[in-house]
C-alpha cells in the first residue's frame, strides 16, 4: 500500500491487503512453478514434471479469487485515486500471473517427451534463460509488494537481457536441428521451451508497467531496445 | 471576461482535455476569483482563495464539514451580506465586474447569480406562484408572458411533466425531490448566468438525486454551475472541475477526472479516499 495513511473505515483497508497479499502469494506460487518447471527439465523427471502441471489449476484457482474480490471492492467500495489503481492494478498483475503459471506449466508438460530422448547439450542454454526470467519475476514481485517504481523500471529494462538471451537459445537451437535432423524433435520441443520462457520475462515487464502505473498514477512509457530479434527477416544472414 | 489559457500555466490548474473531449484549458472564466478573504467576526473562515470558475461548466467544491465550502458559495451572491459581523474581502469578477464591489446591487447580483439550498424550502403558495414570485420581483410581465415563463423555467427544471396538471396547488404537497427541483425553476425563472447549488440533493432519495444530477448535466447548456457536495461521487458524477478545500483554504483545483484519479496534493486523496489525514 502507497499510502501510509489507513481508512477510516477500517474493513476497507483489510479488503485491500487481502487483495494485494493474493497477489503476492499468487506470484510466490508462479516462482515456485518456474523453478521447478526448470528442475524437472534437467532431473528429467516426468512424475515430478506432472505434478507441476496439476499445480497451475491452484494459480487458476486464485486469479479467479482476485477477480471476485476485484469486483467485490469495486461495487462495494468504489475505489477512487490510488485505491483505484490498487484495484485496478491486481486485477491486471493477477492475469500476467496467471498466464506465467501456464507458461511454467507447458515447459515442465514439454520434458515429459524431452526426457524420452537422449539428453542434448543444447538444452543448457535454457537453464539460464530460466534464470533470467526468474530474476525477473521475483524482482518484480518484490517492486510490487514495496510499491517501488524504481525497482519495477530496472525489471522493465532489464527484459532486453531475456530477449537477448533467448535469440542465443534460438540461434544455438536451429544450428543443433541443421547438424542432424534427429535433433529436430528435442530441439524444436526447446525451442518452445524458450519461447515460453521469454513471454514469461513480457509478463513481467507488464507488472512491472502496473507497479508503475499504481505509483505514479501515469504509464511507463520509454524506450525499450528490443534484442529479440528472431523474428527478423535478417535474422539468418551473416 | 478572463480567458482560463492565462491561468492554465497555473499550477494545480488542470490543462489536459476532460474525458467529455472538452480542453477546459481553453473555456473562458465566468467568474475569476483572487484572494478572496472572509471573517466570521474574529474567525478566518476563508483563507486567500483564488480559482477560476469556468463558463458553462460545473464545478463541485468538497472538503469537510467546516471547511468553508459552503461559506465560499454564500460569498459568490453575497448572501452572507444579510448577518452583521461578516466581511469578504478580494475581488470576484464577473462579467468584468468585481461583485464584492458595494456599488454592485444586491438585486442586480441575485438576478445573476442563482443559488439552490440543501433542504429544498418551497414558497407556502402554489406551485405556479412559487416560480412566478421571483420573476414579478424584478420584471413586469403579462399574464400569458407570465405564464410561458413559468412553464419555461418548470420544464428547464424536468418538473413541468410532474406539475403540468396540478399548477394551482400548493407547492407543500410535492415530494422532496419535486420541491428541490421547483427550487431549481424558481432559481433559473430568473435567467441568471450562474447558479450556485449547496447540497442540492443531501435530503433526498438516490431516485431523486438522480435526476437532480441529470438536471445538472442539462443545465450546464446554459449555466455556469457551482455545486457544493459532502457527496464525492456526486462530484465525480456531475463536475467538470473540482475544488478540495480544507480549514479555509483551497488545497486543490483541477479536472475532476484528476482529482479522482490522481490528485497531486496527499490531503486531497487522504479526503477522497476516506483516511485519516
Amino acid at each position: 500500500m502507497n499510502n501510509p495513511h489507513e481508512h477510516i473505515i477500517k474493513s476497507y483497508d483489510s479488503e485491500l491487503k487481502r487483495l494485494t497479499g493474493e497477489i503476492v502469494r499468487m506470484g510466490e506460487l508462479a516462482l515456485a512453478q518456474l523453478e521447478a518447471a526448470i528442475d524437472v527439465v534437467e532431473r528429467r523427471d516426468e512424475r515430478a514434471a506432472q505434478r507441476v502441471v496439476d499445480n497451475d489449476d491452484a494459480l487458476d484457482a486464485l486469479e479467479q479469487e482476485v477477480s471476485q474480490d476485484v469486483v467485490r471492492l469495486l461495487a462495494l467500495r468504489a475505489p477512487i485515486a490510488g485505491d483505484l489503481r490498487n484495484v485496478f492494478a491486481a486485477l491486471r498483475i493477477a492475469a500476467d500471473i496467471e498466464r506465467i503459471g501456464d507458461y511454467a506449466a507447458n515447459v515442465a508438460k514439454r520434458s515429459i517427451p524431452l526426457s524420452r530422448v537422449a539428453p542434448i547439450t543444447a538444452a543448457g542454454g535454457l537453464a539460464n534463460l530460466a534464470e533470467l526470467a526468474a530474476d525477473q519475476l521475483r524482482n518484480v514481485l518484490k517492486a510490487y509488494d514495496e510499491q517501488d517504481a524504481e525497482a519495477a523500471y530496472e525489471v522493465w529494462k532489464s527484459d532486453a537481457d531475456l530477449d537477448e538471451a533467448y535469440t542465443v537459445v534460438f540461434r544455438a537451437l536451429l544450428t543443433y536441428m541443421m547438424e542432424d535432423p534427429r535433433n529436430i524433435t528435442p530441439c524444436t520441443h526447446l525451442l518452445f521451451m524458450a519461447k515460453n520462457i521469454e513471454r514469461i520475462g513480457d509478463h513481467a515487464t507488464n507488472i512491472a508497467e502496473n507497479v508503475w502505473f499504481v505509483v505514479h498514477g501515469e504509464p511507463l512509457v520509454a524506450p525499450r531496445t528490443k534484442r529479440d530479434t528472431t523474428a527478423s527477416p535478417d535474422f539468418d544472414k551473416p | 471576461m478572463t480567458n482560463m489559457n492565462e491561468v492554465a500555466s497555473q499550477p494545480g490548474f488542470g490543462t489536459s482535455p476532460h474525458a467529455s473531449g472538452v480542453d477546459l484549458g481553453q473555456v473562458p472564466a465566468k467568474m475569476t476569483v483572487r484572494d478572496v478573504n472572509f471573517h466570521y467576526g474574529d474567525f478566518h473562515a476563508i483563507k486567500s482563495i483564488a480559482m477560476d470558475v469556468p463558463e458553462k461548466k460545473v464545478t463541485a467544491i468538497i472538503g469537510p464539514s467546516g471547511c468553508g465550502k459552503s461559506t465560499l458559495l454564500r460569498i459568490f451572491n453575497r448572501i452572507y451580506a444579510i448577518y452583521p459581523n461578516l466581511r469578504a474581502s478580494g475581488e470576484i469578477i464577473l462579467d468584468g465586474e468585481n461583485i464584492l464591489d458595494p456599488k454592485y446591487s444586491l438585486n442586480r447580483l441575485r438576478s445573476k447569480v442563482g443559488m439552490v439550498f440543501q433542504k429544498p424550502v418551497p414558497f407556502p403558495m402554489t406551485i405556479f406562484e412559487n416560480v412566478a414570485y421571483g420573476i414579478r420581483h424584478h420584471e413586469k410581465l403579462s399574464r400569458s408572458e407570465m405564464e410561458s415563463r413559468v412553464e419555461q423555467a418548470l420544464r428547464g427544471a424536468a418538473l413541468w411533466d410532474e406539475v403540468k396538471d396540478k399548477l394551482k396547488q400548493s407547492a407543500l404537497g410535492l415530494s422532496g425531490g419535486q420541491q428541490q427541483r421547483l427550487c431549481i425553476a424558481r432559481g433559473i425563472a430568473l435567467k441568471p448566468e450562474v447558479l450556485l447549488l449547496d447540497e442540492p440533493t443531501s435530503a433526498l432519495d438516490p431516485i431523486a438525486t438522480s435526476r437532480i444530477e441529470q438536471l445538472v448535466e442539462e443545465l450546464k447548456k446554459d449555466f455556469t454551475i457551482v455545486i457544493v457536495t459532502h457527496n464525492m461521487q456526486q462530484a465525480a458524477r456531475c463536475s467538470d472541475m473540482t475544488a478540495f478545500m480544507y480549514m479555509g483554504e483551497l488545497i486543490e483545483f483541477d479536472r475532476t477526472e484528476k482529482i479522482f484519479t490522481k490528485p497531486d496534493k496527499k490531503q486531497t486523496e487522504d479526503y477522497i479516499t476516506g483516511r485519516f489525514g
